[in-house]
């Protein structure tokens, strides 16, 4: 048996075999980077001071000093920092002196989970309780008891919780926390860069609920932020809380050498440009780190992914390394079980680890050597996030992403400059909404009533009260709101999600033990959890055997098959209102509400390994219906009459297949967010068209990025299809299936007026 | 797009919390409907710029409700006062008058902020007459007056009564009252007897649920006619606020003026079984479950006489041997226990186990202990499976009273 090759060896070995070395588009190593150490502040308390010495902290990075100094100043500050650069001292020392100087002084800690509250927690106490300080600090969460939910509301400096929790339990009884609301000082909201889309447009308003209740108790509390690396921290935390912010990005931690490196699997069909899967590719390097025992990360990008690269490690490494030591990590995993696995990551009973991006949260694992990424995340912040995961406590690491080949993950490979040179994306949420404004809007009456002339977080909202009066949820009287209705609105509105209601999976295939094992949204469960789907559950294989999508239950069986399925869903839009729209000859461009209705037609089939489709069935669920916002782009379709009908539908499925793809880019937002549905007759104006449309009820806000950036999305879309490789179309830019390339190219000459002619 | 219509095609995505009706909202400071309000027995009370209804209705202490008439309460306080008896629910040390039978109703179920009490009824016995006081809410402006109106009268909350008060009615109050707490009086100290507890002890084992209504039609004798179930209380107020007619409410004013009477009817039931006046009416289960309550409340002497008054129930004979233990009256402990050894029952591990002991250390007779350790050992065996328990200790047991009763 050969010995353990160790990192230094396994990359040199990378560089040289040529099974490898050929794929290897792009090898950046990024230097090592000397700590910026500054001395502690003289104002800082003797007795913190010492206890950080105790600690082996002898000095400050200078972002950690620096925020101190700022909120010393009074001023609101988000500071951006990188993961293992000590950020949470950021906001532990300043909350900490003023406990020091004043014990009533109270602090409220966001954690975008419940795990990262408990991390934190534990952590803060093993400090505080060698220092002299009297600091309590608690937890608050669904699982705390009630005879601790006294103490903590009536004598915590500081609370620790989830923004679920502010929303649902917290701020509904602000009565019994009266003392808490009136010494509130510090909010600090950790993880800030989570806080987009729809989850933070509602964060963002439950925000604006806990101001109003501190304006009214008297108080006037500063925000601390912390946020890994995107590009708009400042504006993001300025939206998120309301209030002026104070940038902090001076990091001073030190960071170890690390290799990134670009990875693209070999062509496997010429004709078609066909790649081998990122997925296999992935499995057979994770393989090789991992059978030398080094502790590895494998990022996939969807759910199944996970669980195919799952099985397939564990069969390879199974005899080597035992059957526990690789497992999956994702969403839908029963608390107990994560924690077990965050465990193993830490003590290195775990050897490697597959997860989706629920990883990418700061839960400490502890310190892996390698990262995979089985396909390009998605986005520069979300990559960096991943790749964060390797070598976060400095020395050597590696990170390979392998591409996939999707039009954005072929144009990575061939711009590394657009990755490490490009500032990451921005974080956008859109806090005024109109359904989680009213939705946000209902909590917040029920917590005060609402004064004539009252705005919310800046929004006049009088329409909406009276709306709310009609909808016999408020009563109008003297000039004031009130809540007037027997439900508790909290508990109807989850700030996760577009679909209220999980649907709970449970596994019956022990009769005597059945037992729930995981949960899922409604959408997605359309096509992941449809009668006959294989729903994979760490590495395990389970048939669906009946959807109950009433009852919101799922009623699974193990099986053990040699395929997994993939469910296709039909969308039909329609257009109810214009609200923008500029004509670019021969074209026009629109922005405005639609009417989305998607439902699940078919599932197919699929072998492993071969990926051959190997049977079908249909999938009877009903309709989902979606009110939301869509931007669009159409063309005469006289100019286009020469093309055929036909070839008119191929390029508009071509060129779809494209923006799905590009559009992500520029509006920073995950695919699944965005929307893309070519129509070759839109029902509003008969032409044939191209929408995009946010997946959630309202809009968030990214297809009105989408129609402000167009000739942007379009340049590059063009730029992707130019430089793909392949003769006809393929894959990695207008998908396989339409033999569109000329065609999609057609129809962007058209667009930018260009010549318009067509052959 | 105007927002309202956006607001109309987008309803399906909002959380639903009503049916949709109009609302007119006349804000006029002429009390609407006051001859209606009159004849309900009701009358305006002012504060400031704001009013709330109070309406006020008068029993002779001879009414009877339900099983039992008024004039019995004075009695049964007096009662309290006399006896030395301590029991959470004894009300020595202060007069019937004193007491405040005590209930609200409300615009939600849920506890929270928003859910917010729109009637406060509570009932007095006097030397004279019952009187039910009712405060009403006749809109959400109109809450500093309420409380005022309320806190002024009552001045001390030291005696409430109420029907589960603790989990739900008073903390709604203290909610209420935190946000208009620097525009009304404090809060009193507040002392409370939450009659929810008392009903569970007695008769959860019995009654389909110990809600107040069933509570009073199988054991207080109280049969509501025409009554409006108290979970329509919210519609009905939503409904008042809109047309303001008070004969919307007449449905809820009766209701909580019932409410409070069947709980001095409750109280009346519950503290004559208490006090053991009427221990034939009442079954052995009462009984031993009245036992129980005493003896969690420290007085063993009364828990003593109602375990004894249960007969052969056998789980009260065990309570009475335990407690016998406990006070160590080894004798009257030990003649219990072998009365109950008969037969086999897996509770008969621990009396056997108990019997052993008893004879081991306090009658020094290790031949009759010895017995006894054998036969828990054997039942034990009998019922291993159920009882779980490990082996080691019986063993262990009979083989040190053998050893003792070689000695002698």
């Amino acid at each position: 048996m050969k010995r353990k090759q160790n990192i230094h060896d396994l990359l040199n070995e990378l560089k040289i075999d040529e099974r490898f070395a050929n794929q290897i588009s792009h090898w950046h190593t990024l230097p090592e980077r000397e700590a910026n150490l500054v001395p502690f502040p003289s104002t800082l308390d003797e007795r913190i001071c010492d206890s950080l010495v105790r600690k082996g902290i002898r000095a400050l990075y200078s972002h950690q000093a620096t925020s101190f100094e700022a909120v010393e100043k009074g001023h609101h500050v988000v500071a951006v920092t990188p993961t293992a650069s000590g950020k949470s001292l950021c906001y532990h020392l300043p909350v900490i002196q003023a406990i020091s100087k004043d014990s009533d002084t109270r602090a409220l800690y966001l954690f975008p989970t419940k795990a990262l509250a408990y991390d934190q927690k534990t952590e803060l106490n093993d400090w505080v309780n060698d220092m002299g300080i009297p600091v309590k600090s608690y937890t608050y969460d669904g699982d705390t008891p009630s005879n601790i939910r006294q103490v903590v509301r009536k004598a915590g400096n500081i609370v620790i919780t989830n923004p679920d929790m502010l929303h649902s339990a917290i701020l509904p009884h602000h009565t019994k926390w009266v003392s808490f609301f009136e010494n509130l000082r510090y909010i600090v909201i950790d993880e800030l860069h989570i806080y987009r889309g729809v989850f933070g447009s509602h964060v963002a308003n439950v925000i604006r609920r806990l101001l109003r209740i501190c304006t009214f108790y008297g108080s006037t509390p500063q925000f601390i932020c912390t946020s890994a690396t995107i590009a708009n921290p400042k504006e993001l935390a300025e939206q998120l809380t309301g209030q002026s912010m104070t940038l902090i990005d001076n990091n001073g931690a030190p960071a170890g050498k690390k290799h990134f490196i670009f990875y693209n699997p070999p062509v496997v069909n010429q004709q078609l440009h066909i790649r081998k899967s990122a997925t296999l590719e992935a499995r057979s390097l994770a393989e090789n780190f991992l059978s030398n025992g080094v502790q590895t990360i494998v990022f996939a990008r969807s759910r199944v992914r996970v669980e195919i690269l799952l099985s397939y490690l564990q069969q390879l490494v199974q005899r080597k390394l035992g059957p526990k030591s690789i497992r999956g990590y994702r969403g839908g995993y029963l608390p107990a079980e994560r924690r077990e696995i965050e465990q193993g990551l830490r003590s290195g009973d775990i050897m490697g680890v597959v997860s989706t991006n629920a990883l990418e949260l700061g839960v400490d694992i502890g310190q892996l050597q390698v990262c995979i990424m089985a396909g390009y995340p998605g986005s520069v912040a979300s990559t960096w996030q991943q790749a964060g995961r390797a070598g976060r406590r400095q020395g050597e690491s590696v990170v390979i992403m392998v591409a996939g080949s999707s039009p954005l993950d072929q144009y990575v490979m061939r711009h590394p400059e657009y990755f490490f040179d490009r500032s990451p994306e921005s974080a956008r949420i859109n806090p005024d909404n109109l359904i989680i404004l009213v939705d946000q809007l209902k909590c917040a009456a029920y917590e005060l009533p609402f004064q004539a002339g009252e705005q919310f977080g800046g929004v006049e909202i009088e329409e909406i009260l009276h709306f709310l009066t009609e909808e016999q949820v408020l009563h109008f009287q003297r000039n004031k709101w009130y809540w007037m209705n027997d439900s508790f609105p909290a508990h109807n509105i989850s700030l996760r999600s577009a679909s209220q209601e999980n649907v709970v999976i449970i596994d019956q295939s022990n009769v005597a033990n059945v037992r729930v094992i995981g949960e899922m949204d409604r959408f997605s469960a359309m096509t992941l959890l449809h009668d006959e789907a294989i729903y994979l559950h760490q590495g395990v294989q389970f048939q669906v055997e009946k959807l109950d999508f009433e009852e919101k239950k799922a009623w699974v069986r193990e099986v053990q098959v040699d395929y997994y399925t993939d469910a296709n869903l039909a969308v039909q839009l329609k257009v109810l209102e214009i609200d923008k729209q500029r004509t670019m000859p021969p074209g026009v461009m629109g922005y405005g509400d639609v009417t989305v209705n998607a439902m699940a037609t078919i599932f197919k089939k699929i072998k492993f390994e071969t990926h051959d489709n190997i049977g079908s069935g249909p999938i009877h669920l009903p309709e989902e219906e979606l009110h939301t916002s869509a931007a669009w782009v159409s063309w005469q379709e006289e100019d286009l009459r020469s093309l055929g009908l036909k070839e008119l539908e191929y390029g508009l499925v071509g060129l779809a297949h494209v923006l799905r793809h590009v559009a992500p880019l520029f509006v920073m937002c995950d695919p699944q967010d965005l929307h893309v549905v070519p129509q070759r007759k839109a029902v509003h104006s008969g032409q044939p068209t191209i929408f995009l449309y946010d997946r959630y009820p309202g809009g968030i806000g990214l297809s009105e990025q989408v129609y402000k950036q167009w000739d942007q999305v379009l340049l590059n879309a063009e730029e992707a299809i130019e430089a793909c490789p392949c003769a006809e179309g393929c894959p990695s830019c207008v998908g396989a299936e339409a033999t569109g390339k000329e065609l999609a190219r057609v129809l962007i000459t058209m667009m930018k007026g260009v010549g318009g002619t067509c052959h | 797009m105007s927002l309202k219509s956006k607001l109309q095609r987008m309803k399906s995505h909002l959380a639903k919390d009503a049916p949709s009706q109009l609302v007119p909202s006349p804000p006029s400071r002429d009390i609407p409907y006051l001859p209606q309000w009159e004849e309900l027995q009701a009358k305006p009370f002012f504060f400031e710029n704001e009013y709330i209804m109070i309406r006020e209705t008068r029993y002779p202490l001879s009414y009877r409700h339900g099983r039992y008439s008024f004039e019995k309460l004075p009695e049964l306080v007096e009662q309290w006062n006399q006896g030395r008896a301590s029991h959470p629910l004894s009300t020595s040390g202060t007069q019937a008058s004193d007491l405040l039978f005590f209930d609200t109703e409300t615009t939600g179920l849920h506890g929270g902020t928003g859910n917010t009490i729109f009637l406060l009824g509570y009932a007095r016995v006097l030397s004279d007459q019952v009187i039910v006081k009712q405060y009403f809410l006749p809109g959400p402006h109109e809450e500093v007056a309420f409380y005022q109106g309320f806190l002024s009268d009552v001045r001390e909350l030291k005696n409430l009564v109420t029907y589960n008060g603790k989990a739900f009615d008073w903390p709604q109050v203290k909610t209420r009252h935190t946000l208009l707490r620097d525009l009304v009086p404090q809060l009193p100290l507040f002392g409370h007897y939450d009659l929810l507890h008392g009903s569970r002890r007695l008769w959860k084992d019995h009654l389909p649920s110990c809600r107040l209504s069933i509570v009073e039609q199988q054991i207080l004798g109280v049969h509501r006619q025409d009554d409006t179930p108290g979970y329509m209380a919210p519609l009905l107020y939503f409904d008042f606020l809109k047309e303001q007619d008070p004969s919307i409410m007449k449905g809820v004013l009766e209701h909580n003026e019932w409410d409070v009477l069947s709980l001095i009817t409750l109280y009346i039931h519950l503290s004559s079984l208490l006090q053991g006046r009427d221990l034939a009416g009442c079954t052995p289960h009462e009984r031993f479950q009245i036992g129980r309550w005493y003896e969690q409340a420290g007085d063993q002497l009364k828990a003593v006489e109602f375990y004894r008054s249960c007969q052969d129930l056998q789980p009260a004979q065990l309570s009475l041997a335990a407690l016998y233990k406990k006070m160590k009256d080894w004798d009257q402990a030990i003649a219990l226990w072998e009365q109950v050894a008969v037969g086999n029952s897996p509770l008969l591990t621990e009396v056997y186990t108990e019997l052993s002991k008893g004879y081991e250390h306090h009658r020094k007779d290790y031949e009759r202990a010895l017995f006894y350790a054998d036969k828990a050992y054997e039942t034990w065996k009998l019922y291993r499976k159920k009882l779980g328990k490990e082996k080691e200790p019986f063993v262990k047991r009979m083989e040190r009273l053998e050893k003792k009763c070689k000695l002698r």
